[in-house]
């Protein structure tokens, strides 16, 4: 009874990590896949009939969901149990509450694909999720933060690394965003509701996905390069600046729509205002980088770390650009945002999850990667597909804009977007195979047969002794 | 840095995020109640045949709402009235959208007819070749009636005034039709404006609409799309704000130019001034060659360079 119980909420260091890391790729094969059929029923919209699981809003839902509930936030507590560690000197605090999370998450993403794949949703984009999967969110989002926070408490070090900071301040507020955004138990009027739901909606990246993203960044490239942080004091900035300035951008995703001016204004100066951290942020990191580009070319981490970091310049610049009124007045309401965000989720995030992954799984498993060529062909099927995704979205979204200003009915302007949603189709099906290469890479890595007879891993060290 | 530090930066965390909180989803929630207006969507149907409130949960069950948006924008043209805050009172959770891939369907009630809107459901390239969207043929029986039902009920409270109409954008109901107003200092009835846009009327638009405004200029000939024809009575419904708006915007489809990008404010004023005054009681008709303006036939001097060409001095 105990061996079981030892087996799957283990006591193994790092076996949180690892549990949460491998999941999050598997729930990211499912969520590109959907993302992929979705976007093969753009192209060809009779591609299926009559089954309502596989009908395009329904996949729709999933993939969100999938890849941002189980992709990125799987992985990055994944990374948060392995780097905060790390940086305390110490131990996770309870490696059996991280893998009963870790459980506990993954019944939330089972129940996110029976449900949403059926269309029970709450239907609000982005917090699609039923009331009882969320209380589960919230439970496993407090049990890592409580995890987090205890595992900080213990630390052997007394400064805080600003990886931790960003770490702390989003477990901090995510839960809180979270419970506010779904709604799940409150019943507001139309445009209120609107507005918590883009609160949300914005925050689950700006409070989440970029925060984390932005300090594994923080861990990642100082470790790469071998150097140190190029300033203390502009990484501090940068993180008051987010703080600061990311929650109250929401509204500028219904600017307009009949809500209050003041929160638009509100909403489009703070966008703009982002540029301020955005920028401190990325200078850190390359002055970090500098006179050390030349490792890209074999240092694949590195590598993924990098682009993700010219993608997060190229995001951020673009927000505010689009959050304006007169560009948002052209652009809103088409592909061209669809691409921004990809932009961000793909290009930035996954891409600095991508390469923490490379980095912390022969460290956590003691288990080499088994091909370097693999891990060249993600890379490359990676980001050319995005490359690809990114340009065609942005060609569709500006026909769209140009449609929707001249006023021309959608008959007219939606056969001529059919090139480029097929172009989708095929930069899916290329970010698709380098995910499953991925992932066929960790397979063979961790479960082939390993050739040297050394020391056995140390899990199994642990159950002899205990 | 000691512990104190941090705790002031804990503090400091918590602060900024509560007073965020409070200023951009608590302020807004007491302080921004719109009053229902009459135009809002309670989906409520005279004769019901269906249930548009479950037909709404369809909607959302079937994601609908990814892309098709239920608000009109000052700039959409041709979905029907603007919407007004108070519209969306009765919408739980809020179907607003954020891209658009189909049209926007704020008042797509009864555009259509129930039979035509199911059969669209079922198979949309059928009724609408070149159609992306996908088929909600495995919908039973009566989720697709109620699903009908309500999209049926969209827009259904909207009362429209007049059957020809600006957008929005151009009507003092709004901020723009607002600033248009203030900055018009052509009084659009007096003869002083109604002349001065004669002049600018011979320049820019007697080629196509012809120099008494029948749809005749000698352009016309080539022209596959016949330039309007003033005279027609129905353009006595023409509210000055609608010629502005035609004027300012053109006709999409057809060669009549948007204006706005060569003529000043003032002078598309005047030619509302001028054009209001082109109908007749009776449409005078064009209906073949022989009716078109014929520009005169320009008898040329026998030119040469010299005589034409800029003086380079020297002879």
């Amino acid at each position: 009874m105990s061996n079981l119980l030892d087996k799957f909420v283990s006591r193994e260091e790092g076996s949180a990590s690892r549990n949460f890391l491998l999941s999050a790729v598997w729930w990211s094969l499912w969520g590109m896949g959907a993302g992929l059929f979705a976007a093969m029923e753009f192209s060809n919209p009779d591609l299926v009939h009559n089954i309502p699981q596989f009908s395009m809003p329904h996949l729709r839902m999933w993939h969100v969901n999938a890849v941002a509930i189980g992709w990125l936030s799987m992985g990055y507590v994944a990374s948060i149990f392995y780097m905060v560690p790390n940086l305390c000197k110490t131990k996770l605090y309870s490696e059996r509450l991280g893998n009963i999370t870790m459980w506990a998450w993954n019944l939330v993403m089972v129940g996110a694909m029976c449900t949403l794949l059926n269309g029970n949703t709450e239907g609000r984009e982005y917090a699609e999720l039923g009331a009882i999967l969320d209380v589960f969110v919230v439970i496993a989002l407090c049990s890592t933060t409580y995890n987090i926070v205890m595992t900080v408490a213990h630390r052997k070090v007394q400064k805080l690394y600003v990886s931790l900071w960003y770490f702390l301040g989003s477990l901090f507020w995510f839960p809180l965003v979270y419970i506010i955004g779904q709604r799940t138990f409150v019943a507001l009027p139309g445009l209120n509701d609107a507005i918590v739901g883009w609160f949300y909606g914005h925050n689950i990246l700006g409070m989440w996905f970029t925060t984390v993203g932005v300090g594994m960044m923080y861990y990642l490239i100082p470790r790469y390069t071998q150097a140190p942080l190029y300033s203390h004091g502009l990484s501090m900035l940068g993180f008051w600046g987010i703080a600061l300035f990311y929650a109250p951008t929401g509204t500028h995703h219904i600017t307009q729509s009949p809500v209050p001016e003041w929160l638009k204004a509100i909403a489009i100066i703070s966008s703009i205002f982002l540029l301020v951290p955005v920028l401190t942020v990325l200078t850190n990191f390359f002055m970090t980088m500098k006179g050390k580009w030349q490792m890209v070319v074999t240092d694949l981490p590195l590598r993924f770390a990098a682009t993700s970091c010219i993608f997060y310049l190229i995001t951020c610049t673009q927000g505010p650009f689009q959050a304006t009124r007169w560009v948002n007045w052209y652009l809103h309401f088409t592909q061209w945002v669809v691409g921004h965000a990809h932009l961000a989720l793909l290009g930035t995030f996954s891409f600095i999850l991508t390469s923490a992954i490379y980095y912390m799984l022969p460290r956590i498993t003691g288990k080499e990667w088994k091909s370097q060529g693999l891990i060249r062909a993600h890379y490359w099927l990676k980001f050319l597909g995005f490359g690809l995704m990114m340009t065609s979205l942005t060609i569709a979204g500006l026909i769209q804009s140009a449609g929707w200003a001249m006023g021309m009915p959608v008959d007219q302007w939606v056969i001529t977007l059919v090139p480029y949603w097929f172009l989708r189709s095929i930069s899916g099906v290329m970010i698709v195979t380098g995910q499953c290469l991925f992932a066929y890479n960790i397979y063979q890595s961790l479960y082939s047969v390993a050739p040297e007879p050394a020391a056995p891993p140390k899990g199994q060290m642990k159950e002899v002794t205990a | 840095m000691n512990g104190y530090g941090y705790r002031l930066g804990a503090i400091g965390i918590v602060t900024t995020f509560f007073i965020i909180i409070f200023s951009t989803v608590l302020m807004p929630m007491v302080i921004f109640k719109p009053k229902t207006t009459t135009s809002a969507n309670d989906y409520t149907v005279e004769n019901k045949v269906s249930d548009p409130i479950r037909g709404r949960r369809v909607y959302i069950r079937e994601g609908c709402f990814y892309c098709h948006t239920q608000f009109t924008r000052l700039q959409d043209r041709e979905y029907g009235p603007l919407v007004k805050a108070g519209d969306f009172n009765f919408e739980t959770p809020h179907q607003l959208g954020t891209e658009r891939t189909g049209p926007d369907l704020t008042n797509e009630g009864n555009k259509y007819s129930a039979e035509w809107q199911k059969a669209h459901l079922i198979q949309p390239r059928a009724l609408k070749p070149g159609s992306i969207m996908p088929s909600f043929s495995y919908l039973n029986e009566r989720d697709m009636n109620d699903l009908v039902g309500y999209i049926q009920t969209l827009g259904n409270k909207r009362e429209v005034k007049a059957y020809v109409q600006p957008p929005d954008e151009y009507l003092p109901t709004t901020w723009t039709g607002q600033e248009l107003l203030k900055n018009k200092h052509v009084d659009t009835a007096s003869d002083a404006a109604a002349n001065a846009g004669r002049g600018i009327y011979t320049q820019d638009c007697a080629g196509c609409h012809g120099l008494e405004g029948k749809g005749n200029g000698p352009n016309s000939i080539s022209l596959t799309k016949k330039p309007s024809n003033f005279t027609r009575p129905f353009f006595k419904q023409y509210s000055d704000e609608m010629w502005f708006y035609r004027i300012s915007e053109g006709v999409v489809g057809t060669r009549m130019p948007r204006w706005n990008l060569t003529l000043s404010e003032e002078e598309r004023w005047y030619l509302v001034a001028y054009l209001k005054t082109l109908q007749k009681d009776v449409e005078e008709t064009v209906n073949d060659l022989s009716q078109i303006n014929k520009p005169e036939k320009l008898r040329l001097p026998k030119l040469s360079n010299q005589q034409y060409e800029p003086h380079h001095g020297g002879h």
